[in-house]
């Protein structure tokens, strides 16, 4: 199957400075696929490149088979795209806007009118009259998602479409985003590690102008993710926290309380059968002893560093 | 062609439901209704100005020619200028405020972008001078009595000519500048340089230099020839619209 989005070692240079360096990555048709990375990652000049918006120095990039450079207007036809800071006309009506981008893709009578309502529902701007310049960021990013969609998009492109919201804001725009799963490609890029748990089902971590992994969520936490054990003790985690810090399965400890220890290990089975044994050695009584479900974020943390966040 | 065709339409939206539909034909109209009564109260205003001072100032009476005159001076010299100002931003704007990247991410080529700009807003030009000079002949012909129709309409038609030229070289340096104020300075000093070139025989019989002073003497009745300057002036506008495109196709948003 063609995937929706295909990069091959695709290079961006402004100058000496290399703001993709080699990016190969392919995005499955049908996903919610989350391109993760920290700021200045490289995230936006991807972006810029597969809309036709920048051009690329070397290396490739297809959406749905497409060359981005030699068939730019085939490219648009399919994709909806949002930028990061959208720009609207101000002395538009929110429907106007959505029948204006409409007619730009050859869009017109009933067919228009139909998706225009059907939009304007899905954004939650049905009724609102005020012209775009009067609308808050939260509606603005709406209205973005809606516009992107005007055309029925094979791929929809966000570019970090939830960044600067509030938290009510942020959750229309991922529910918006969520509500499209089963319909759309979309291809959406944030440094919002939470946002991308929410609604991603595949992910590529960014870093440095390179693809640092890219998997399913659940197969890059298990393939990158340190597991980790959280033991609770009384009176106190602090013998058992010392017994352990050298022990050859721990990689690293920490210690969120006084009667708690957490245990990042490389042997799980090791640690259930020794942690135990620590802990009467030492004279601790355990209280509780679990494992700890490893967290996007763990794996960001690992792959790009704490500096990356 | 559709993206053409939608984009062109909201163009011409814009022109009316914004500021663009007050500033232009403000200052069009504002000197289509002021010239011929100017014209025509001239040596009192002139007498008013210099009371009691002894000094005798012979005018002679005004006639419908210096109605004319002040409608084709004002044009090329305030208008032209006004249009080098409004229209510095005419790309520039829709770079800097993101609405570029919301519709050249659709089925719209940034030629089709240029050109549905150059054409809305040479349409909106057209259209105000038209009436401007309407006005201004209608006006001439209530204050003297005589407002030959031919002469006004080919002045007025060679400063169009003029004036879409300046607005594609405003086209294409506001898609080569990302400032409009940067474009504006670009625009005057072109403007200024075409001016200079005016004092060069040559260059006014054979360029768009000699649009500058010609629809003043079609009204003196003293014009020469007409084809070299207005065949150039097309061919410049043509010119800069292509550079237009190929500065504004270059250009990464």
């Amino acid at each position: 199957m063609t995937p929706a989005i295909a990069l091959h070692d695709l290079a961006k240079h402004y100058g000496p400075v290399r703001a993709l360096d080699g990016v190969s990555l392919d995005v499955p048709s049908g996903s919610v696929f989350g391109f993760l990375g920290p700021n200045g990652a490289g995230k936006t000049t991807t972006l810029r490149i597969l809309t036709g918006l920048a051009r690329p120095s070397s290396g490739s990039a297809r959406v749905l088979g497409h060359d981005v450079v030699m068939s730019p207007h085939a490219v648009r036809s399919a994709v909806g795209y949002l930028p990061d800071v959208p720009g609207f006309y101000p002395w538009m009506t929110g429907a106007e806007l959505l029948r204006f981008a409409g007619r730009l893709f050859g869009l017109s009578g009933r067919v228009l009118r139909t998706r225009v309502d059907a939009l304007l529902d899905l954004a939650g701007l049905a009724g609102v009259k005020t012209r775009v310049g009067g609308y808050s960021r939260g509606m603005k990013q709406r209205l973005g998602v809606a516009q992107a969609l005007i055309n029925a998009p094979s791929v929809l492109m966000l570019d970090e479409p939830t960044s600067a919201l509030d938290p009510i804001g942020r959750k229309a725009v991922l529910d918006m985003i969520a509500s499209l799963a089963s319909r759309t490609t979309v291809f959406f890029s944030t440094h919002i590690l939470s946002d991308v748990e929410r609604v991603c089902d595949t992910v590529a971590i960014l870093h440095r102008g390179r693809v640092a992994a890219q998997a399913r969520i659940g197969e890059l936490k298990s393939r990158y993710g340190m597991q980790k054990i959280a033991v609770e003790a009384t009176p106190s985690a602090e013998p058992l926290a010392a017994a352990l810090a050298h022990a050859p399965w721990v990689s690293a400890v920490e210690r969120p309380s006084d009667d708690r220890v957490v245990l990042a290990v490389n042997d799980v089975q090791r640690a259930q059968r020794e942690i135990p044994a620590a802990a009467v050695a030492q004279g601790v009584g355990i209280r509780r002893l679990e494992t700890v479900e490893v967290s996007l974020e763990d794996v960001f943390v690992d792959l790009v560093g704490e500096g990356g966040r | 062609m559709s993206g053409f065709r939608a984009f062109l339409g909201k163009e011409l939206r814009e022109i009316v439901k914004t500021w663009r539909i007050w500033v232009l034909p403000g200052i069009v109209l504002f000197f289509a209704v002021t010239g011929p009564v100017i014209a025509r109260f001239a040596p009192q205003l002139v007498q008013a100005l210099a009371p009691d001072t002894g000094l005798v100032i012979q005018i002679p009476d005004p006639t419908f020619l210096d109605a004319y005159l002040q409608w084709t001076k004002n044009l090329v010299q305030i208008v032209t200028f006004a249009i080098i100002i409004i229209f510095a931003g005419a790309v520039s704007a829709e770079r800097r405020s993101g609405t570029a990247v919301l519709v050249l991410t659709k089925p719209l080529s940034r030629t089709a972008f240029i050109v549905a700009k150059y054409l809305a807003q040479g349409a909106l030009l057209v259209g105000t001078v038209a009436v401007g000079a309407a006005i201004t002949w209608a006006l001439t012909y209530a204050v003297f009595g005589e407002a030959p129709l031919l002469s006004l309409a080919q002045a007025t038609g060679v400063w169009l000519v003029w004036a879409l030229m300046i607005l594609g070289i405003m086209v294409f340096l506001s898609s080569l500048v990302g400032s409009q104020a940067g474009a504006a300075g670009l625009g005057l000093g072109a403007f200024v340089l075409l001016s200079i070139a005016s004092i060069w025989a040559p260059a006014v019989r054979y360029s768009p230099v000699g649009l500058l002073n010609l629809s003043d003497e079609i009204v003196a009745g003293r014009a020469g020839s007409l084809l070299w300057p207005v065949v150039t002036g097309f061919a410049l506008t043509g010119v800069a619209l292509a550079k237009a495109v190929w500065a504004f196709s270059r250009k990464e948003l």
